[in-house]
């Protein structure tokens, strides 16, 4: 006969089991998500082609449809010259804070995308940002911590990959000098227009910040032979911006990238 | 006519050159309506983010040598460019045409540079598979 452990509920058993009562719980949770199968990694062959590095043409920017600017509630139009009066030379990235949404996407660097069964993962090389996009039909969260790429869920609509995207960080903005509400909506059709071209639409809705959607549409070009490069911005980040918005350069230490 | 001409020049710079602000940092202490030329010697170059950074030794009329620090664009932009960690090396004679810096400091944004065997370097150009 197999020798049976019969549990001994000793103090300290019930003691470990209380303490891991919440983790146990947040794995039954994920549990519920099935594991993906030889049949879903498949299905993935049937997608759109969205393998390997994409750039944004042009060397980034905001893409087509920016240039006007977006249309702004009298609330956020007079914040928005209140900011501008300020005079800042620059903002936070100059001190390596990454832009977030939607800057991060319209950057002068490329970016890939991963299809997993359930997931579209975009690994951009700026600021070695990853965004994370749930296609396994999840609804967005109700009340999402707010991140600086927020929470996003997709969906595939034929050829199109639909994103939308809440809960971004107040340190984030819409545009320049145009900060969000928490109320920020962000659409984006990702669609292939040719062998080696991807059109991504995007659309920021806002109520209380914009009169009227934000769309701007960037061209990606494909490099198949790229490769997605390190990109440490403290690596060597002589620009600042100081806390009045004062631009900087640091000339000192022309020995500074050594490790002392 | 002259202030016209910088002014195309600093709009096509910006054009041409807006992305970078994008990317990280604004123009703002460079003197966009300047161009300066220095002559020396690299001392260091830095193949490194966000940006890379050209180290010249450069001799003055008084003799004395003074070290500018110039900020070109980032390894990974230019590395798909044409460029590579050895395009300049400690002790090749450059001459660099820059953007300077607006406080004075000897520094600035790279423009092109001119090696002592008429290879030249820019920023600028189709991206490379």
């Amino acid at each position: 006969m197999r020798f049976t452990p019969i549990a001994v509920l000793t103090p300290a058993a019930v003691l470990a089991v209380t303490l891991t009562a919440h983790p146990a719980t947040a794995q039954t949770a994920a549990a519920k998500i099935p594991p993906p199968t030889a049949a879903d990694w498949a299905a993935l062959a049937k997608l759109p082609d969205f393998g390997g590095v994409w750039e944004v043409g042009g060397g980034g920017g905001r893409g087509r449809g920016a240039a006007q600017g977006p249309a702004l509630t009298p609330a956020a139009a007079a914040k928005r010259k209140e900011l501008q009066s300020l005079g800042r030379e620059d903002n936070q990235t100059a001190n390596c804070v990454p832009p977030g949404m939607p800057g991060i996407m319209g950057q002068p660097y490329p970016m890939e995308f991963l299809l997993t069964p359930g997931k579209v993962t975009i690994v951009i090389e700026a600021y070695t940002q990853v965004r994370h996009i749930y296609t396994d039909g999840r609804p967005l969260p109700e009340d999402p911590d707010l991140k600086f790429h927020g929470t996003s869920v997709g969906r595939w609509e034929g050829n199109a990959l639909v994103v939308d995207t809440i809960g971004f960080s107040p340190l984030t903005e819409l545009a320049a000098n145009v900060p969000h509400s928490d109320k920020m909506r962000i659409r984006e059709r990702f669609t292939l227009t040719g062998p080696d071209t991807m059109s991504i639409e995007t659309a920021v809705t806002d109520p209380g910040i914009l009169t009227a959607p934000y769309t701007t549409t960037r061209t990606l070009q494909r490099h198949r032979s790229w490769t997605i490069a390190e990109y440490v911005c403290q690596e060597n980040n002589r620009n600042f911006v100081d806390e009045k918005g004062k631009a900087g350069i640091r000339l000192d230490d022309p020995a500074g990238t050594t490790r002392k | 006519m002259r202030s016209l001409t910088l002014a195309l020049i600093a709009v096509a710079l910006l054009a041409a050159g807006s992305h970078e602000a994008a990317a990280h940092h604004s123009f703002a202490p460079f003197n966009l309506e300047a161009e300066k030329t220095i002559s020396g010697t690299i001392k260091k170059f830095d193949w490194t983010n966000p940006h890379t950074w050209i180290w010249v030794d450069v001799t003055g009329d008084n003799g004395k040598v003074e070290t500018w620090g110039i900020e070109g664009m980032s390894p990974n932009y230019l590395g798909r460019r044409g460029w590579s960690k050895n395009s300049l090396k400690p002790g090749d004679k450059v001459s660099i045409v820059i953007r300077p810096m607006r406080d004075g400091s000897p520094g600035g944004m790279f423009v092109r540079a001119t090696l002592a065997d008429g290879r030249e370097l820019r920023q600028s150009g189709q991206a490379v598979d």
